[in-house]
Order: C-alpha cells, then sequence, then structure tokens
C-alpha cells in the first residue's frame, strides 16, 4: 500500500480584521502544524471538537483552501498548485443542507455535477440510475429538491459524492441530519468503498461511527494532532482506566464531589436521561473504588450499577481534556 | 467539446435558475414595463423626434443592465450562501468556463427586456419605432451582448473575492445606468465624469445602438466607435482572464468562496 494523502507540518491560519478606525488584525490557528499520511484503501477517521480544525484539513485536501505552510499532498500531487491533477479523481461530501441546487431535481442536480466532472453522457446516465438507487432516492428522483427532507438533501449529497467514482473520498460529518436507517445505509456505503479499494478520510462527532469504521483515527485538537493510531491502540492508550455508570435518583453537586473525592476517582460526569441521572466515574483499574462508592451511594436509590469497557468516547474525552 | 457541454449545461441550469426567482422575474418583466412607461411619460414633451425609440431601448437597457446585475454577480452570493460555490469551484471544470456559462444564460434571457420594452411602448402608447438602419442595429445588438457578457465576467469574478456581493452590486447599478448613457446622451453629464464614461464599454455599446436607429449615414462613424467598443472589450477580457488567474488563488487564500 503507498500513501494516497501525505500530510506534513501542514498549517492555516485565518486573518481577520476588527473595527473601523483602528484596524486590528486577528490571527486564527486553525490548523498548526499536523502531520500524519493515509494509505490508499484506508478509511482514515479524524476526531475532534467543534473548531479543531477537521474541516479546515479536509478543505485543504479537497483543494479548496490554500495551506499557509507545510506540505498538503493528494495522490503524489500539491493540493496548491497541482490541482489539476486531482480534482477529476476525488470527491467529498459536506454535512447539512447545504450544497445542492434547490431548484432542480436530483436527478437534474446529479446531471450536471457529472457534467462538472466531464463523464460522458451513456456512462453519467447509467451511474445516476446507480446512485439514486444506492441511496434510495429513485422513486423521488424527479422531484424538486426543495421539496426533500434534511435527510433526503442529505442522501443526495451523498449521491453527488459518489458522480465521479472516486479514488478518493472526503466526508465532513457526512450522517449529520441522517436518521438511523439513513446513517447505516452510508456506513454500509463506506464499507462497499473499502472493499473496492476506495479510501476514505472522514469527520465524525458520533464515536461509535468512527469506532466502526475507521483503520485510524487522528484525534485534532486545537489545530494540533494529539493521537493517531488504530481504535483499538487507542483504546490502550487509556489502559489503567476503567469505567462505572451509575443510574441513581438523584446526583447533587455535592454527591458528584464527594465521588471525586474517592482515592483513584480520576474523573466524574453526569447527564440525565428519562429514567433519571446517570453518573459516570472514570477510575484506576487498580484501585478496587466499588466498597466507598457504595458507602457514598448508600442512601440514594440506585437503579443500576454498570461497570464498562473503555470506548473511543473516552479515550477521545481524556485526550481532548489532556490537553 | 467537454468545455462547450459544461458552457450549454451551466447556461440552462442558469437560466432555469434565474427565472423561478421571483426578484428576477421583476427585473427581467415588470421593471422595464415601468421603465418604459416613466422613460415615455419623461420624453413626450422633449420635442425629440423619433423619442419613442430612445424610450424602448432606455427601458430595455435599464433592464438588461438590472437583470446582469443582480444575476451575474447576485449568483455569486446565492452560489455562496446555498454551499454550491465551493463544489463547482473544486470540480475540474474551469471555474472561468462555468461563470462564462452563468453570464452567457443570464445575458441571453436578459435580452427579454428589450423585447418587453419594446411591446410596452407599442401596445401601451402604440409608439411608432423606427429603426432607420436595421442590419447596423443587428450588429450593434450583437456587440453590446458581448460587451455586456465581458464586463459581467469581469463584476463576477471580482465579486467572488468579497462576501459583501450584496453591496456592491446596489452600488453599481444606478451609476452604470447614468454613466453610460441609458437614457441620455453622455455629453450633458459633466466634462470631469466623460473620461469614466469613456472607459466604460455599455458607454459605446448605447451610442452604437442609439446611431442605428437614427441611421447611420457616416459609416466611419459607426465603425469608429465600434473599433473603440471592441478595443474597450478585447482590454476587459484581458482583464477577465489577469482576474481569472488571480482572483483562483485569491479565493482560496482568503476562503472567501463559503459563509463565515
Amino acid at each position: 500500500m503507498s500513501a494516497v494523502i501525505e500530510v506534513r507540518d501542514l498549517k492555516r491560519e485565518y486573518i481577520t480584521t476588527k473595527g473601523w478606525v483602528k484596524r486590528k488584525k486577528e490571527i486564527i490557528h486553525a490548523v498548526n502544524g499536523i502531520t500524519f499520511e493515509v494509505q490508499e484503501g484506508e478509511i482514515f477517521g479524524l476526531l475532534g471538537q467543534n473548531g479543531a480544525g477537521k474541516t479546515t484539513t479536509i478543505k485543504m485536501l479537497i483543494t479548496l483552501l490554500a495551506p499557509t505552510s507545510g506540505e498538503c499532498k493528494v495522490l503524489g500531487f500539491r493540493t496548491f498548485g497541482e490541482e489539476d491533477n486531482i480534482r477529476k479523481r476525488i470527491n467529498f461530501i459536506f454535512g447539512g443542507e447545504m450544497g445542492v441546487y434547490r431548484r432542480l431535481s436530483a436527478r437534474d442536480n446529479l446531471k450536471y455535477f457529472a457534467n462538472l466532472y466531464h463523464i460522458d453522457f451513456p456512462v453519467a446516465s447509467k451511474r445516476i440510475e446507480e446512485i439514486l438507487d444506492l441511496v434510495g432516492l429513485s422513486d423521488k428522483a424527479d422531484l424538486l429538491v426543495e421539496t426533500y427532507s434534511k435527510g433526503m438533501v442529505q442522501r443526495l449529497q451523498i449521491a453527488r459524492g459518489l458522480i465521479n467514482d472516486p479514488d478518493i473520498l472526503f466526508m465532513d460529518e457526512p450522517t449529520v441530519g441522517l436518521d438511523p436507517l439513513g446513517a447505516r445505509m452510508l456506513r454500509d456505503i463506506i464499507k462497499k468503498l473499502k472493499e473496492k479499494g476506495k479510501t476514505v478520510l472522514l469527520t465524525t462527532h458520533y464515536m461509535y461511527e468512527a469506532d466502526e469504521l475507521c483503520d485510524r483515527i487522528a484525534i485534532i485538537n486545537k489545530g494540533k494532532l494529539v493521537a493517531l493510531d488504530t481504535p483499538n491502540n487507542l483504546k490502550h492508550m487509556v489502559n489503567g482506566i476503567s469505567s462505572i455508570e451509575v443510574l441513581v435518583g438523584e446526583a447533587s453537586e455535592q454527591l458528584i464531589s464527594e465521588i471525586k473525592n474517592i482515592r483513584g476517582v480520576k474523573s466524574v460526569s453526569a447527564s440525565v436521561n428519562e429514567k433519571g441521572n446517570i453518573i459516570y466515574i472514570k477510575h484506576k483499574s487498580d484501585c478496587d473504588i466499588s466498597g466507598t462508592l457504595f458507602d457514598v451511594l448508600k442512601n440514594k436509590k440506585i437503579t443500576s450499577f454498570t461497570q464498562k469497557e473503555i470506548t473511543l468516547e473516552d479515550v477521545y474525552i481524556q485526550l481532548v481534556e489532556e490537553n | 467539446m467537454k468545455q462547450l457541454i459544461v458552457i450549454w449545461d451551466t447556461l440552462r441550469l442558469q437560466m432555469k435558475n434565474s427565472f423561478v426567482r421571483p426578484m428576477y422575474r421583476f427585473c427581467l418583466i415588470a421593471a422595464p414595463i415601468v421603465q418604459t412607461i416613466l422613460l415615455y411619460e419623461m420624453y413626450k414633451n422633449s420635442g425629440q423626434d423619433n423619442f419613442t425609440t430612445y424610450v424602448m431601448l432606455g427601458g430595455g437597457l435599464m433592464g438588461l443592465w438590472s437583470c446582469i446585475c443582480f444575476s451575474s454577480a447576485g449568483d455569486i452570493n446565492r452560489e455562496r450562501s446555498m454551499g454550491t460555490l465551493s463544489l463547482i469551484f473544486v470540480t475540474p471544470a474551469n471555474f472561468s468556463t462555468i461563470i462564462f456559462g452563468k453570464v452567457l444564460g443570464n445575458t441571453v434571457l436578459s435580452l427579454g427586456t428589450l423585447i418587453i420594452s419594446f411591446l410596452t411602448a407599442k401596445i401601451v402608447y402604440h409608439a411608432p419605432i423606427m429603426v432607420v438602419s436595421p442590419g447596423f442595429l443587428l450588429l450593434s445588438i450583437f456587440a453590446a451582448v458581448i460587451c455586456f457578457i465581458t464586463i459581467s465576467i469581469c463584476l463576477a469574478y471580482l465579486l467572488t473575492l468579497s462576501r459583501k456581493t450584496q453591496l456592491y452590486m446596489n452600488c453599481i447599478e444606478i451609476p452604470v445606468i447614468l454613466l453610460c448613457g441609458f437614457v441620455f446622451p453622455v455629453e450633458i453629464l459633466p466634462v470631469w465624469v466623460l473620461p469614466i464614461s469613456y472607459a466604460l464599454s455599455p458607454t459605446w455599446a448605447v451610442k452604437l445602438i442609439r446611431l442605428s436607429v437614427s441611421g447611420v449615414d457616416n459609416r466611419m462613424e459607426y465603425f469608429t466607435i465600434l473599433g473603440i467598443l471592441g478595443c474597450i472589450t478585447m482590454i476587459y477580457i484581458v482583464l477577465s482572464i489577469f482576474l481569472c488567474r488571480t482572483i483562483e488563488k485569491q479565493v482560496r487564500m482568503k476562503a472567501t468562496l463559503e459563509v463565515s
């Protein structure tokens, strides 16, 4: 396998100006020196908080933005200066409802983009039918996109991203706005693309999605790369940490504070659902906190008590908090 | 061939997208009717012969320019808001080819303003419209279309650079109508304004159309104006090529292809 995406010490700054009389320049370091490679046929995940620099990185890779400095190559060509060699072999899908002509039908949208990708008419016609079928829009293909639901627009986005049968597909939060069936359909499409030897680079906020799909994952925080490995190896990074979830009737700040004070506890957080309050506790694996924890919770109504495996989400939260 | 397909498809898409917008329909249909009526009322006591031709052309050209202004320029902003500007930019099709297709589509559709203005003058006022040199008029209209296409391409490129498109296109609509003499001869403008008028190609296109309507007695004069229009249009074409090369890099450095 060879590297089809090469990123070395990549930086991207945005300059904004404020004020009318005394104009003040502000430089935002959206991407601040990241380095990674993606191999051919790999599904590569970019995880990070909002504003971490994931979308900016993708935009540089798809030739939409120029890097401020560093190396950014796709299929062996520089994304700024040699973009003509890249554009016909890649495509991208951005999450959300933008990026389609709402006053055209889905079929007309796809026909137009097929022309922009210089796809011959017979090939395009056949491919459009296949893709519409794949994303489940065949029976609504001739309706105007403005009559579509959010999920249908997102499916059309996916179809548009596949129109040129790209070697590399970039996806920025592609399952945003999709219902569970749509999200599963997209995950199946990504798996099929991998079977066909295609490379996929995706960003997502859904950790289970990244865990299920990605061969390797890079975690970005504040424009810097904080981890890069396979999902399993990333989970091992936080080895020595165990996780407990307790469902209780009440979770006051005092209770949370008392749990935090238990020896061996690394972090405590709480959320509310329809069944009650869930307390999430991370503790050192070599410290058995259950006895002390039950003492703290003895007068509380405990509905459930679960010892959990470390998930990618735990790793992600820990890495982002540490950085 | 592939570029021609892109131009043709973009042209069709542009016409479809433009026509469904109420604002565009207003500029295309309602504005020339209102402008023709207002101009007729203003000119009817002017004592000029053949003033209805002036009115018809003035109303039509004003409508044509408004359509171009609010479409060729405004479309950049609309595409940016829809999130499609960045999509079309990174396709293998040349961005300048796509812009050309859009501008061509708009200009062809916008020529409807001339017909609507003509019909308004004819139906509402039963105006006698005399074109003394119809052959020259056809040539003049063709030259005007080329001139409007090149100026639109320059505008579309310049407006790709900024997100304040709406502001700029509102700023240029009326001044161009006045500076280029769409409804009165530019010679009545202050002398210090004339160099600006003469630097704008529509000024010469309007002169050609007027001359064709009133009759080309002096062919030398007609072809001199046509030559000047050709020279200015060539300058605009060179400027478009320069803008195309510069701006395609600049938008990627400044990140202005998307809504911030």
